[in-house]
């Protein structure tokens, strides 16, 4: 092999090389699938399994939340997915969600993978087209999961247990 | 030094030790970039590298190299740079009083590396024991002393201790494998810097006295040149 193709060949490993450090050290990948995932997302290559996002949102339509994300985690294994992502959310608001009172746990996990969504859908704007969502945008979901964090006067309302689950 | 050498096998080396010199494993797994204080250390070790020989620039970066051989040497620069700062800041205590206390030590140790200006070998070998011992300090004694102890008595000793310095001596734990980790980047790291093209091996090459400086073996003063150097190594320490 000639001297300028072993040099053109090492500049061009080093390079590739540093763009995955530098990638790592901003994106802090937990797990080796976010590591794959998030390097195909960065081509735009990424898509969460269909199969799998299909059985996540069945469980979530029967509300049986635990099952819904386990199925939304294998669909979107990389977290690189706005749309499941939001979905996720989704499941934590309707497990928390109470007439008299919220699980402020689930309303927080939301709140991380609702602000999870925005970051990754374009622009940060992210509306998901289903009839069944009393929420459809991810914006409408931080607010109401934000609101449910919150102590306020409103709370002892007692016609909130009129409040129909989102 | 080889093509492969300065094309594929120092920048992936240093690169490795870049990346690996910032891996924290906790609850979570964390890259840390490197503080502003290691790079500063970083520079005075490149300078130090520079001056005792270890490293030199000239064989990595110069005018008559081509254009491509020069991004090959630069890639190494950048690299070198990026892995001495992720390797001191890997050796540095995380916060408090030992994280102060071991930054100055560490300046003051390689400006005082510097101010010798020891040879290639002796370098190495200062470098070889203040990164050890920067090791056993952060890894295993600072690290035995912030663990959480099994037992009542060695949890009383552990509050004593914590009591006594004002918690500032105990460091965030990570998990073992971040030690080994750290270890294997040592290893790396003072591996890469024995293979930096150095100066000593530039004497070899036709010209190369003139283009240092160096008298000519006709010279006058040559000869006493050579018989100064015939006498062994300075004892610079």
């Amino acid at each position: 092999m000639s001297e300028p193709t072993v040099r053109a060949a090492g500049l061009a490993a080093a390079i590739a090389y540093a763009f995955l450090i530098g990638w790592a050290y901003a994106r802090q990948p937990q797990t080796m699938a976010q590591v794959t995932g998030g390097l195909v997302a960065e081509i735009g290559a990424y898509r969460a399994d269909p199969q799998a996002f299909d059985d996540g949102l069945r469980f979530f339509r029967s509300d049986r939340f635990e099952e819904a994300r386990a199925a939304f985690a294998r669909a979107d294994p990389a977290e690189r997915d706005a749309r499941t992502q939001f979905y996720l959310a989704y499941t934590y608001l309707r497990q928390g969600w109470g007439r008299v009172y919220h699980d402020d746990a689930l309303y927080a996990r939301g709140l991380e993978r609702v602000n999870l969504a925005i970051a990754l859908a374009p622009s940060g704007r992210l509306v998901v087209d289903d009839a069944t969502l009393g929420l459809r945008s991810a914006d409408e979901l931080k607010a109401e999961l934000e609101a449910g964090m919150r102590r306020e006067a409103s709370d002892l309302n007692p016609l909130r247990v009129f409040r129909q689950r989102p | 030094m080889t093509v492969a050498r300065e094309a594929f096998t120092l920048p992936l080396l240093l690169l490795s030790v870049a990346l690996l010199g910032g891996l924290r494993v906790g609850d979570r797994v964390d890259l840390v970039p490197p503080s502003l204080f290691s790079l500063v250390l970083a520079m005075v070790l490149a300078g130090a590298l520079v001056r005792s020989g270890a490293l030199a620039p000239d064989r990595l970066m110069h005018a008559t190299r081509g254009a491509l051989a020069n991004l090959n040497g630069l890639t190494v620069l950048a690299a070198l740079l990026g892995a001495s700062a992720q390797a001191l800041a890997l050796v540095t205590p995380d916060w408090g009083l030992p994280r102060i206390a071991a930054s100055t030590f560490l300046l003051v140790l390689l400006l005082n590396t510097h101010a010798a200006s020891p040879d290639r070998v002796r370098l190495l070998r200062s470098l070889l024991v203040i990164f050890g011992a920067a090791f056993v300090l952060k890894f295993v004694v600072l690290a035995a002393l912030s663990d959480p102890v099994q037992g009542r008595l060695g949890r009383a000793l552990q509050i004593l201790l914590e009591g006594v310095t004002l918690g500032s001596l105990t460091q965030p734990v990570h998990r073992a494998v971040t030690g080994y980790v750290a270890f294997f980047t040592m290893v790396l790291y003072l591996v890469a810097l024995a293979l930096l093209p150095h100066a000593g091996r530039r004497d070899d090459a036709p010209g190369a006295l003139e283009a240092r400086g160096a008298r000519h073996p006709r010279d006058p003063g040559h000869e006493d040149l050579t018989r100064h150097e015939a006498r062994g190594p300075r004892n610079d320490w």
